[in-house]
């Protein structure tokens, strides 16, 4: 591509050299015209800048120093004298023998150009040197070490109007290393006398990266007249660490009892709630100063809450590291070769969930080994490796943690997995179950399709039992299998039992919490809208059709349906579905608590909290709520209906569990 | 959607290597041939301008002032291509509200990474 700019600006320079001997000759002539002056100015100064550009360094010097004299010329620091004019008329001639040579054309004497340099010194009193090449964007030094700068910006009011952006330049900094950056907002000044053109902010910056001060200050370059900047390396934390770095290490975690956890987050719980109840007087009253009170404790509690949900986070390593040893001890126990990987181990989880995580991970692993996995004649006959695989894999998903665990092993056979449920009086002959379904069948209690009983997976009572904790956890469990290739449990988890964001929503007099964390959008839905769709529970919105379900009728809530109602769209597992609400009415810190053991059953709630006003609503999981109500509309014949909430309408005020 | 880069250069030469660049780094670009062609080039969908100062019928400097006084283009970025021994120029430029400069001669690389630090 360079070829094609050199040949660019051969033709250029050609052209300017040609322009130049016309302007030099009218010069002749008007020696004092300063439109033709400036003419033959930019000529060189063209020649010169472009020449540069493309690798004619020799051509860029020799014009450069051309182009000093004729900008003394313009400036009236010079005479035009017709030597001069001669004198750049023979150095246009001397360019295009270097540009005839640049194009492998003939030679150039050096001792011209030496000379015509001479002469024009002679006659101007001065020269400088060739054009310094310097680069003008310094990259990130590359130093051994790593610095932290301290680096305050305070840009000056009218920053903008040069077209410059504050935003860019700390992403720049940004690319430097690790950055953390604190806003300073004092100088926003009263909303009356606020110039949305001006700039009011300051950022005070910690840098830490191997790059020096000049790379830092180099970013704001463009800015530094319209800027106060300071940048200052920090020294005293790192001598200090370095002379405490005995006793730092030990400083720096502590360990702290469970129970004190557990207490701090109870009485965060508390304090949200008595926020809630704050936010709503606040907002009654109608009173500015207790408003501004009530924002700020929102906002306390809402930091001081996500820093003490983080203070019980830990890394799923802790649990799943064990693993390898269980793998290693069963596989000599059963004779079988099988090799543990993890995936994702770093992700993070509620110490309350990794706790109650670890029995069911391995009962899951235990199944495998045990059932899934073939002995290695078996699966060298399968034309397998003999070796299996169990693969462990987390990560998050939203406010929810996905754990997958899955084998290569044999896998399950549906139509087994039925005909042992059909004789086991668990399904009827006449039920159309989906694939899925029927391995889920496998965490019914008392279901076991192994044909040997062994020592290491019990009796078959294992994967209800999964099944109950993973559901106590408030999670999901879903198997998929194929026959021969193995199969995968996933486990889909909350990150924390204790308080999450929700979306407050109304239906009559009722109020529900729905998780943030899920929703996507909240839409509205007019009467008109449904008779578009002549009765279907389906909205449009923008283009996708969104199958909803009206939140009053399944609750079997008798209110009148107001004119325009609100579909909140939620992410389920099943794709997005819809609910219908009368009112979306904001979001809301919600502690969850949970439901007394007579509605251990009831599954589309996940729990209840306590709203401002000394109201209890019901949280409910949407994914539970979408996949009840679709089995509700497939399986008519499904005999465990009384699990089914339709049937079993509630006074939900009574069944909060002491709360 | 691509940005909009606005080139005014009285050299071609310099105009295709800057076009060449920047339109193989992924933005659209006009090409204007000095600062009169510029101003009337100027639409609102422009992100950037990139000017060079010396240039006949209108140079580098008044483009600037014309950007800056024009309510719809006040706070739109400008580069301006200025030369090592033209320092006078640079200030003129800096006190008629150009962003940024780059010194020539410059190398693609030193054109993206100044477009990049005033555009994004």
């Amino acid at each position: 591509m360079m070829e094609n700019f050199k040949q660019a600006f051969q033709d250029e320079a050609r052209e300017l050299l040609v322009e130049l001997e016309s302007a030099l000759l009218e010069l002749d002539q008007s020696r004092e015209d300063r439109e033709v002056l400036g003419r033959a100015f930019r000529a060189l100064h063209t020649i010169k800048g472009s020449g540069a550009m493309f690798g004619y360094d020799d051509i860029a010097g020799f014009a450069h120093n051309l182009e000093t004299a004729f900008d003394q010329l313009r400036n009236g620091e010079l005479a035009a004298t017709s030597d001069l004019i001669n004198l750049t008329l023979a150095a246009g001639d001397h360019i295009k023998t270097m540009l005839d040579r640049a194009d492998g054309r003939g030679t150039v004497d050096e001792q011209r150009t030496a000379s015509i340099l001479a002469n024009l010194k002679q006659l101007t009193g001065s020269s400088d040197g060739p054009v310094a090449n310097g680069p003008q964007v310094a990259g990130p030094l590359h130093g051994e070490e790593v610095h932290d700068w301290r680096v305050r910006f305070r840009p000056s009011l009218d920053i903008l109007s040069t077209g410059a952006n504050p935003l860019l330049l700390l992403r720049e900094m940004r690319d430097l290393g690790t950055l953390g950056i604190t806003l300073d907002t004092s100088g926003i000044p009263p909303l009356s006398e606020l110039d949305p053109e001006r700039c009011y902010l300051a950022w005070d910056m910690v840098l830490t990266t191997p790059a020096g001060a000049e790379a830092i200050r180099d970013i704001f370059i463009f800015v530094e007249d319209h800027c106060e900047l300071t940048i200052e390396r920090v020294e005293e934390e790192k001598t200090a660490r370095a002379a405490t770095a005995g006793p730092a290490t030990a400083a720096a975690s502590l360990r702290v009892s469970v129970d004190k956890l557990d207490q701090l987050v109870n009485l965060v719980g508390e304090l949200v709630t008595v926020q809630a109840r704050l936010s709503e007087v606040a907002g009654r009253r109608d009173d500015a100063d207790i408003l501004e009170i009530s924002e700020a404790v929102d906002r306390l509690t809402a930091s001081l809450r996500d820093n003490s949900m983080s203070i019980r986070m830990l890394p799923l390593k802790t649990t799943v590291q064990r693993f390898h040893r269980l793998v290693h001890d069963l596989g000599i126990e059963l004779h079988k070769d099988v090799e543990l990987t993890i995936e994702g181990a770093d992700t993070e989880l509620d110490k309350t969930v990794l706790d109650q995580l670890n029995d069911p991970l391995v009962h899951i692993i235990r199944n495998s080994m045990d059932h899934g996995i073939e002995i290695p004649e078996a699966r060298r006959a399968a034309g397998k490796s003999p070796a299996g695989t169990i693969h462990l894999s987390a990560r998050h998903s939203g406010a929810n943690v996905l754990i997958r665990i899955s084998d290569d092993g044999k896998g399950l056979d549906a139509q087994a997995v039925r005909a042992r449920a059909l004789q086991r009086g668990l399904i009827d002959e006449a039920a159309q179950l989906s694939e899925a379904e029927i391995f889920s069948l496998i965490m019914t209690p008392g279901f076991s399709t192994a044909q040997t009983v062994t020592s290491v997976s019990g009796r078959g009572v294992g994967m209800d039992v999964v099944r109950r904790s993973i559901e106590a956890l408030r999670g999901s469990i879903d198997i998929r299998s194929k026959p021969g290739e193995g199969m995968t449990v996933t486990l889909v988890l909350p990150l924390t039992l204790a308080i999450i964001d929700g979306l407050l929503v109304r239906v009559g007099t009722s109020h529900f919490v729905l998780p943030l964390a899920d929703s996507l959008e909240c839409v509205e839905l007019t009467s008109q809208d449904i008779k578009d769709s002549h009765g279907k529970h389906i909205a449009h919105v923008r283009g996708e059709l969104i199958p909803y379900i009206r939140l009053g009728e399944y609750f079997r809530m008798k209110n009148a349906r107001p004119e325009r109602e609100q579909i909140m769209v939620v992410d389920t597992e099943r794709g997005h579905y819809g609910f219908v609400v009368d009112e979306v009415l904001g979001d809301h810190q919600t502690v969850i608590k949970n439901l007394g053991r007579l509605y251990r059953n009831v599954q589309v709630v996940s729990g209840a909290t306590i709203l401002g006003n000394g109201t209890v609503a019901l949280i409910l999981d949407p994914h539970r709520l979408v996949q009840n109500v679709i089995q509700g509309m497939s399986s008519k014949t499904r005999r465990n209906r009384s699990k089914d909430p339709q049937n079993s309408t509630f006074k939900k005020e009574t069944i909060i569990n002491g709360a | 959607m691509a940005k909009v880069i606005l080139t005014v250069d009285d050299s071609a030469s310099v105009r295709q290597m800057v076009k060449f660049t920047l339109s193989d780094a992924g933005y659209t670009v006009i090409e204007a041939v000095d600062g009169r062609d510029g101003l009337a080039k100027l639409t609102p969908g422009v992100n950037l301008v990139i000017t060079d100062l010396n240039m006949p019928n209108l140079d580098g400097i008044g483009l600037i002032k014309g950007v800056r006084a024009n309510p719809a283009s006040k706070f739109v970025p400008i580069i301006m291509l200025t030369t090592e021994s033209a320092d006078t120029h640079k200030q003129a430029g800096k006190a008629a509200g150009a962003t940024g400069w780059i010194v020539k001669p410059f190398q693609p690389q030193q054109l993206l990474a100044v477009v990049k630090r005033v555009l994004g």
